[in-house]
This record gives C-alpha cells, structure tokens and sequence, in this order.
C-alpha cells in the first residue's frame, strides 16, 4: 500500500513540474500576446526601491496602450553593465536600461545606445525642466545621452534630538569643515564620550565628492568631459585637506570608524540610529529609511566644504537610464516614452517620496505629493536645494572614466591607511600610482589616446 | 581481451616485475579503451583544459571594456603583478590564511575528535555537536559570525564589557579582521574534518593502546606516538584538502571582509574575482590565476614529494 | 612473584548481567608456565585482560605476590603482554617496535640499545630489524612481539592466543621458541590458547576453563590420565576420547555400549555410567558380518599408524588408532572392543574412576 503511495507521489509530483513548464511558458507568452510593443527594461533596483519601480512600470503600462515595459531585476550595478555589454546584439538584450554613473564613461564607449537627444529632438520635449547638474553627467558636446534616473547626492545627517539634548547649535545651511568639527568635539565632550561626534565612511564617492565640492578636477581633461582623462590625481590640495579635517576628529577621539567590511554601512546607520555617533556623509537617498526607524529628529545639511572657500557643489550619484540601439525603431521609441513618462513631475515626486532618490523635475516640488512631504518632514527639502543651487561646471558634473570600480577600491584602500594612520600624501600618491596604471593600462587596451 | 596476460612459469617474486615489461596495448585493447574513455576525456577538455588554456592565452593580452583580448604584452601582466607591492601583500596574506586555517583546523579537528573518540556515556550528544557545521551553508555561518563580530551588539563585544576589557572591533583591524576570517572558516571546516578524523581515530585497533598501556605508556605519549601515527594518512588528506580548499577560500572572505580592512584579507582568490568580475580586468584576473595554480601545484607537490612517502606504512 | 586469584568474577553490564567468569581461583607459581585452556567463549581471554589489568574485575582478588592489584592500572602490575594480533606498531621498523614502551618510559639511550638487540638477538632477528612489520612473515611477526615482552624485563608475560595466526608447521617451530624462551628467561608465562595440543606440549599446568567455571587445575599428566570430568577428558588428545554409554553386568564388569562387555579391575559402583575409551585402548579385528559390531565408515592415514572411524550397528561412532600396517577398507565389518584402561564417569559426567582420582577441583 505504501510502495503505491509513494509512486503515486512521485508521479504527482512528475506531472506538477511538466504542467508548471506548460503553463509558466503561456504566461511569459501572454505578455506579448495583447498587442502592445514589448519593451524589455533591465534594472537593478532591489528592497523597497524594486516595489516603487514596478507600480511605476505597471502606471506606465496603464498609461498608455501602445506599449509594455517588461521590467527584470539583474542584481547589483557592477554584474549587470558587464551582462549588458555580454548579451548587446542577442535578443536576450534589454531595450533600455538602468545603468550606474560609475560606468558612464563605459556606456558612452561602447557604442551601444541612441543618444536620448535624437528622440528629445524630434518630440521637442523641453530638458530645461530636468535638473541640470544630473543632466550634465549625461550629456556630450551638449548632447543628452542618457537620463538621469534614481539620482542622490552625499549630505550630512545629523542627530537633531542629540545636538538639542546637549545645547549645540546645529550645523549651518553649507557648514565648513571646521564647523563641523566644532560640532563633533563639543557633542564628544558634552554626552562624557558616550556618543561619538562623526564618521564618514571609507566610500571612494565621498573622496570623489570632496574633491568636486572645493573645486578640484579628479581627472586631467575636465573630468572627462573634453577627452578620454589620461591623469588622475588624489593627491591634490583638496583631498589633503579633506583628510586633514578628518584625521583632526580622529585625533579628537570623537571620530568613529566603521571600517570598510561588507557591515560597515548597516553598522554605521545602526550606530547613528541607537545614538552612537552624531552625525555622518550619506546618500541623500539613505533619508526615507533614516526616517522610517528614527525614534531622533533627524537633522540634514549640505556636504561640508573648506573653510575660508564658497562650496562648488556635488555631483550626482545613482543611475540614469539608457535605449539599446540593437532595437527596431518602435521599441526604442517605447523605450523613450517610458523614459519620459519616468521624469514627469509626479512621478519624480513619488519616486523621492518612497525612496529618498532626488526628484529631477523642478516642477516636483509643487506636486502636492511634496508638499504634504515636505510639511511633515521640512528636512526632506535640504538635497533638492543643494541640488537646485549647483551650477553645473566639469568639476561637479560627474567623472567620465572608465574602471571606476577597481580606482574606487584604490581610493577606499587610502583612506583607510590614512584613518588608521597613514601619512596622507605618501598614501595618496601611493594610491594615485596604482590608480594612473590602470588608467594607462585600460587605455593602452581599448586604444584611446 | 585475453590477449594481454602472458602466462608466467617464473618464480613467485619476478611475475610482477616481467608483466610491468610485457604490457602492451593490442589494436583492440585501444579501441576499447577510447570508447570508455572517451567520453571523460571530451568533457574534460571542455570544461577544464580549454578553460585553462584559454586563461593562460588572455593573461598574455590586455583586454578591453568588454573582456575581448586586444594588445599582446607577453609576460607584462606576470611581470606588473609579481613587482606590485599589493599583489604581493595578497600573496602573504593568502600564505598566512592557509596556513592558520590548516593548523587550527587539524589542531582542533584533533583535538575534539580525540575527546569525542573517548568511551563516556552521552558522548553521543558531543559527537553530533561538533559535526554539525558540516550542514550549514556559508551564508549562514557568515551571518552568524558576522553577528558575533558585530562591534556595537556582538557576543564577543558584549562579552568583553561584562569582563570590562577592552572592545576589540573585530572587522575593522587588519589583525583582527584575519583572524575573525580565520576561526570563521575553521569552524566552517571543523565538522567535516572532525567526522573524518574520529573515523580514523577510531579504526586505529585497541589492541595498540593496550599494548601501550600494559608497557606503562602515558596517555599523552599514546596519542602522539601511535594516534598520529596511525591516522597519518588521514592526517595527509586532511591536511591537502584544506590546503588546496583554503587557497580557494571565497564565500566567507566576500560575505564577512570583503577582503579589507586594508586588503588584509584579500586573498588571491578574492582578487581575481573583483579584479575579473568586478574591475573587468579579465587580463590581470586571469594572470592571477595562473599564478595561484601554480602556487596551488607546487604546494600539492610539496606535499606529496615530502609527506607522502612517510605517511604510507 | 606467584599470582594468587581468588573467586575472580565477572559480568558485562551491558549483557543482561552475562556472567563471563564465575568464582575462579587459582595460584600461579613464579617461573612456571601456565596455561589456560578453554573453547572459545569460555572467558579464558577474559580472564587474562583481567590479570593484566585491561578489564575490570567485577567481583573476587587478584594477587600478583602478595599485593593485591584490583585496582592497580596496568603499569604498575609489573608484566607485559603478547597479543594475537601481536599489535605491532605498522609505522614503526622492528627495533623501534621493541624499543617502543622502553622509550616512553623514558629510559636510558644506551639500556634501551642494549635490551633491545639482546632481545631480538634472543628471537634471532638481528638481521631484520630495519624492517617495518608489513615487510615480515607471519613468524617473524611473531618473534617481533616475542622480543617487546623480552626486552621489557617484565617478571610476569601474558600471551593471548599468540600463535592462532600461524599455520601448523610455524606454530609447532614457535610453540617450541617460546617455551625455551620461557626456559631461558625464567619468567612466569600466563598464556592463553584453545589449543589442547599446546596447551600440553609446553604447560607446567593447565587451567581448563569451560561454561566460565574452571574444570580442573594440573600438569599436562594428570589431566590426561586424571580428567576431573568428561568435558576435560574429551578435551585433550587427538582423535578425542570416546564417549559411550556402559551399564553394570557384574561387580567388576560393565557392558559398554550395550554390545560388548569388560572386565575392570575396580568395582562399578554404579547401574548406568558412561565409559571413555582413548582411541588407542581400542581394538579392531576384521570380522565376518554376522560375528561384527560395527562398519567402518573412514580411515585415516598418519603414517606410523592409522585411525579408524567406525560406526557400532546401533549407530554410536568412535574412532580406534590402530597400526598402519594393518588394512581395513570402508564400509567393511569388524568387530570392535577394547583394552580395560578406561575411565569411567557419572551420568552427569563425574570422573568416577578408582585409585586414579586425586586432583578433582570442580
């Protein structure tokens, strides 16, 4: 009786998988089956930013009967560009895509994409609405590349409840390095060193951005906005004195390092939650989580810059989206109306409500989905400022070179000899050796001048 | 197929020697064998004699953004790597991980399968203790350690404040951060290798002991002079597969480290991997495999030019 | 140096309380060789882990001159041991085997030189000693063992089953090397085996041990001659003693297996008895089938002599050693009776033989 049982199972079991393969393959066909022109979008998006993405997709596909955006998740930034550059010319191949800025230079290389002005051009769809320091990584000779999508900026976080509790003023609009580290001794002293004053996490985009926001070039060639850059420098006067400033709080002992293990920015949001360190340099896009567990105020500022210098702004971090040329002429066009009902107003205004990403529309703000945001929580406004006041000059409009992410891991690897002691220029020109071979080498390969 | 066996009327001792002389391969015996082993071979050299070759072909190459081979440079990559004070430092690094792995692993593998080799009552609960990380999986054992490590909530950090120590922030010190890698995979590693040891142990005949006992032979020189002994070549494999294993050591360096703080624990696996996967240098990546194949080869080597002749009685 | 055992006991726990030994006692003199003899599963093994200390007594004393040793690990009782399986060190060579338990325990370099080479010099294997065990035969194994237990300088030596690995010609080369070793040495050998042949080749006494009782205590001699019952006489000799049924047909005179009678010289005490008849005390005539008692059923040829298995017409088998010139062919009739030189026994197997009992110890 048993022995039927079990081959009754399995035979049960045989005829599931069969009748799962039968059926999974009818419903990938349905997608396709009602008319409209499939438009497959590779992005890499996950948590609580994938949710927000897909009931964008789905408002999308509603909006309009023309087309269907067939969204697919392809894991992090770094394996997905190297699987868009794999499968271009398949038809596995996505017909726009979310692509990293880290790997802007690569993208434009490649020769991949339809230069988002082409369609912009030919719908006269005004860009002047889009903001334009996000615009400006995107853009060549004028012309609009790609765009900007998920987009962040590095701000300071602090704890507004701690500076009050301990009677410190909080931080200005676009505090000095020196200001800040007022802030951090006197939050140290004052909780009897039960509550560190700051960290910044050893995260090469902060290196990069301190660089842009005193007015530095991280390349030869305007950041790669005029030529392939040959040249990279770190070690040049605004990064040393970035250091300087940090290895003065280090000194202070309100200094708190998290490391650079895979914990280190869980470990350094969980430190700024349970009251551990003060204030800390984060994504702007951190601040719908900072808000969501936060028993403190949470208090915003612009990323700190030199004393006795005016601020020259950040650049951009996050994704911008881009069409495939291994389309037919509809599907890119599908790709293009999808990309521009991406930047709607509205959309931009859900997008930075839900997920802490930066609205690029200007009209955004005016939503009404920001401003009963921005009532309840008036320091969600602070990045969509430093945003708007930034004049895009090639300093803070994002570097185009390729291998970003083996020169981040360079520049990671100085600051942290340099937070646990290093001397800051012989790292720095260390590091900036290695970076150079690279940069040499991967020229030399792809045969750039 | 009868073919190959000669009939011998030598004397007993010789038989061996004369059909080592007299074997050869008839026409038949060659067509039976490449039916068998055909099929072996053709999948091997799919999957693991082209792969290599074509590793060797793109280390002489540099390569462009999309992996493709462009610019011949010989023996450049090789020469870059082996001067490169960071390539170096990963290859110390590497060193002094297999190196703790193997000892503290066979040391503690030992040792608990020496205690657990011992006829009490309720050893069977120690037994199924100790070989129970041989079923966990890599993610959890690092998740697990990672909260241990953790330096605001962890268990060790919790324990020294009771005992008011000093906090030791585990992951962010080059020392620490290796040796946090290190117990890490020896506790990965222990079940396994204690499950085989105490086989071995326990195979070794009583006989022995109680020889030993009977000529007034302390326990601990027992363990020494006729546990080792017996179990050496236990001891051989173990000690080459964890070895070779921790040269190939990833999923723990990638989930706990990440090979930091400070590369102190980007070992040359973990390099390749970022410089392949993650920087698309496949030319340098693949150089550094070749370079840890041949490091991997003359430690297998090593071992079976020096230890291998002693462990067989 | 005598081992004294008195009421030695033991049960396994684990066995539903299985009693293995039961009240045994014995006393072992200083230099002789004894031997305990037994079928497997008798605990004669047992009881020599007990004496050297390997298993636990569970009841009773064991005295090795004059100290109780109960308690004593095995270190401390001053002897050594030879296994069955010689438990050679595989990894060792031979003069390391031998020098083994002397270098644990830490002696002089140059003693531990000289004991060892006296010792495999003793056993005649100076020339192998570089050896490792695998590269030895099974004699040489042997020796290799004989030569741990010299060199130890132990007064007691244990030796369980050592030669049960051997095939015959070896064993009877080596049964001879250990007791003149024994000879040599003077020691006292406490060895084991379930060989009655060497069992009384080599002993000064024997143990037999059977049903975990001890049947009886003596030299070779008298448990030959004097078996204290029928298990021990059946034991000994080669082809075993015949054991038949006999019933009284006069004061001196019994019928043995109802079939023939004999003429004894001591009185039958008793109506029904067995009656055991050594294969040599038998006699085998030829004989017409109608004047026969029984068929042969095989002979067996030794060279100076025969034995004949032969089957009585009422189906009781015995065996007869008879001269090798003599012919008999199977299946023919003889007639079989034999000599008065028997020994005659209880119905439950008591030794009831007259004049010739003395040592009786169960």
């Amino acid at each position: 009786m048993t022995k039927y049982k079990k081959m009754i199972l399995s035979l049960i079991l045989v005829i599931g998988v069969i009748f799962l393969g039968v059926f999974g393959n009818n419903i990938s066909a349905q997608t396709s089956a009602n008319n409209r022109i499939p438009v497959v979008f590779w992005h890499e998006m996950g948590g609580p930013a994938e949710k927000t993405l897909l009931k964008l997709v789905n408002d999308f596909n509603k909006s309009q009967t023309k087309y269907q955006v067939i969204p697919k998740y392809q894991g992090s930034y770094d394996t997905a560009i190297q699987k868009i550059f794999q499968t271009h010319g398949t038809n596995t191949s996505p017909a726009v895509f979310q692509s990293s800025n880290v790997s802007t230079a690569q993208v434009l290389h490649s020769g991949f994409t339809t230069p988002i002005q082409k369609f912009v051009d030919a719908d006269n769809y005004d860009l002047s609405k889009i903001s334009p320091v996000a615009r400006a990584f995107h853009a060549q000779g004028g012309k609009q590349q790609a765009m900007p999508f998920n987009t962040s900026q590095p701000v300071l976080y602090y704890n507004a409840t701690l500076l009050e509790k301990y009677g410190i003023t909080p931080p200005s609009v676009s505090p000095t390095y020196s200001e800040i580290t007022k802030i951090a001794k006197e939050l140290y002293e004052k909780s009897n060193h039960q509550v560190k004053g700051m960290t910044v996490q050893i995260y090469g985009w902060l290196l990069e951005e301190a660089i842009a926001n005193n007015g530095g070039m991280f390349t030869n060639r305007n950041d790669g906005h005029t030529g392939n850059p040959t040249k990279v420098s770190i070690n040049n006067p605004e990064a040393i004195e970035f250091f300087k400033w940090i290895r003065e709080n280090i000194k202070n002992g309100d200094f708190m390092d998290y490391g650079a293990g895979s914990m280190a920015s869980t470990n350094q949001t969980s430190g700024f939650l349970t009251n551990k360190v003060g204030m800390y340099v984060q994504s702007s896009a951190s601040m719908s989580q900072l808000n969501k567990k936060n028993k403190n105020k949470l208090g915003v500022t612009y990323f700190p810059h030199a004393d006795g210098k005016k601020a020259n702004g950040v650049s951009i971090g996050g994704a911008a989206l881009w069409i495939s040329n291994d389309k037919p002429k509809e599907i890119q066009q599908g790709a293009y109306e999808f990309i521009k009902y991406t930047v709607r107003p509205e959309v931009q205004a859900q997008w930075q409500k839900s997920t802490g990403y930066m609205a690029l529309n200007k009209d955004s703000k005016d939503t009404k989905i920001l401003q009963q945001f921005y009532a309840k929580h008036p320091e969600g406004k602070i990045p969509s400022q430093q945003l708007q006041n930034t004049v895009p000059n090639f300093g803070n409009s994002g570097i185009l070179l390729e291998g970003m992410q083996s020169i981040r891991k360079l520049e990671e690897n100085a600051m942290e000899k340099i937070y646990r002691g290093g001397d800051i220029e012989k790292t720095l020109q260390q590091n900036e050796d290695a970076i150079n071979e690279i940069v040499y080498n991967q020229n030399r390969a792809n045969g750039y001048k | 197929m009868l073919k190959t066996s000669t009939t011998n009327v030598v004397p007993e001792k010789k038989v061996e020697a004369k059909n080592k002389t007299k074997f050869r391969l008839t026409a038949n015996d060659k067509y039976y064998a490449s039916i068998f082993a055909g099929p072996s071979l053709f999948l091997l050299g799919l999957f693991t004699f082209y792969p290599m070759f074509r590793t060797l072909y793109i280390s002489m190459f540099l390569t462009n953004t999309f992996g493709n081979t462009t610019l011949f440079v010989g023996l450049e990559n090789y020469v870059k790597l082996v001067t490169s004070p960071d390539f170096v430092s990963s290859m110390w690094v590497t060193l002094v991980y297999v190196v703790g792995v193997t000892f503290f692993t066979i040391a503690m593998g030992l040792l608990l399968a020496n205690l657990a080799s011992q006829k009490l009552p309720g050893i069977a609960i120690f037994r199924t203790l100790y070989s129970v990380t041989m079923g966990v999986s890599v993610s959890v054992a690092a998740i697990f350690w990672l909260f241990i490590f953790n330096p605001s909530a962890g268990f060790f950090t919790l324990l020294t404040k009771l005992l008011h120590l000093p906090t030791v922030n585990w992951l962010s010190n080059p020392t620490m951060a290796m040796w946090a890698i290190i117990i890490t995979t020896v506790w990965m590693h222990l079940g396994f290798v204690f499950l085989v040891f105490l086989g071995a142990i326990e195979s070794v005949p009583t006989t022995l002991y109680e020889a030993a006992d009977v000529e007034g032979v302390s326990k601990h020189y027992q363990f020494f002079h006729i546990t080792l002994p017996m179990i050496s070549p236990t001891l051989f494999f173990i000690s080459t597969i964890t070895i070779i294993g921790s040269f190939k050591s990833f999923g723990l360096i990638d989930l706990i480290t990440k090979g930091g703080p400070t590369n102190a624990t980007n070992m040359l696996v973990y390099r390749i991997y970022n410089d392949a996967f993650f920087g698309g240098n496949y030319a340098k990546s693949s150089a550094e495999a070749i370079i840890l194949t041949i490091i991997i080869a003359f430690f297998t080597y090593l071992q079976f030019k020096f230890l291998e002749k002693k462990v067989n009685y | 140096m005598s081992t004294l055992i008195t009421n030695v006991c033991k049960q396994y726990d684990n066995n539903q309380g299985k009693t293995v030994l039961s009240n045994v006692s014995a006393e072992i003199e200083t230099g002789e060789f004894f031997v305990i003899v037994g079928p497997s599963g008798c605990g004669k093994s047992t009881l020599l882990r007990m004496i050297a200390g390997l298993t636990e007594i569970t009841d009773g004393e064991i005295a090795i001159d004059g100290k109780v040793v109960n308690n004593l690990p095995p270190k401390d009782r001053n002897l050594t041991m030879v296994f069955q399986s010689y438990a050679l060190f595989p990894f060792l060579s031979v003069w390391d085997n031998v020098a083994f338990g002397l270098k644990a325990r830490k002696h002089d370099q140059a003693e531990v030189s000289e004991r060892v080479n006296n010792a495999l010099k003793m056993v005649n294997l100076e020339d192998l000693k570089d050896r490792k065990p695998r590269e030895l035969s099974g004699g040489q194994r042997q020796r290799v063992a004989l030569a741990r237990a010299v060199a130890s300088d132990a007064k007691i030596c244990l030796m369980d089953e050592p030669l049960s690995n051997l095939d015959a010609q070896l064993r009877i080369k080596m049964r001879q090397e250990i007791y003149a070793l024994q000879r040599k040495l003077g020691i006292t050998l406490i060895y084991v085996t379930h060989d009655q042949v060497e069992a009384m080749t080599m002993a000064d006494h024997i143990m037999v041990l059977h049903d975990s009782k001890v049947q009886q205590i003596g030299t070779p001699t008298e448990i030959y001659k004097n078996p204290a019952n029928e298990f021990v006489a059946s034991f000994f000799g080669v082809p075993p003693i015949n054991i038949m049924y006999a019933s009284k047909v006069g004061a001196h005179s019994i019928k043995v297996n109802n079939d023939y009678q004999l003429d004894l010289d001591q009185a039958v005490t008793e109506n029904e008895l067995k009656v055991g008849i050594r294969p040599n005390e038998m006699i085998v005539e030829k004989a017409e089938e109608l004047q026969s008692n029984a068929t042969v059923q095989n002979v067996e040829f030794l060279g100076d002599e025969k034995i004949v298995h032969a089957k009585f017409n009422n189906g009781v088998m015995v065996s007869a050693i008879v001269p090798s010139d003599t012919e008999f062919d199977m299946f023919e009739t003889v007639k079989i009776t034999s000599t008065g030189n028997v020994l005659l026994f209880s119905q439950d197997g008591i030794n009831i033989t007259e004049n010739k009992g003395g040592l009786v110890n169960a």
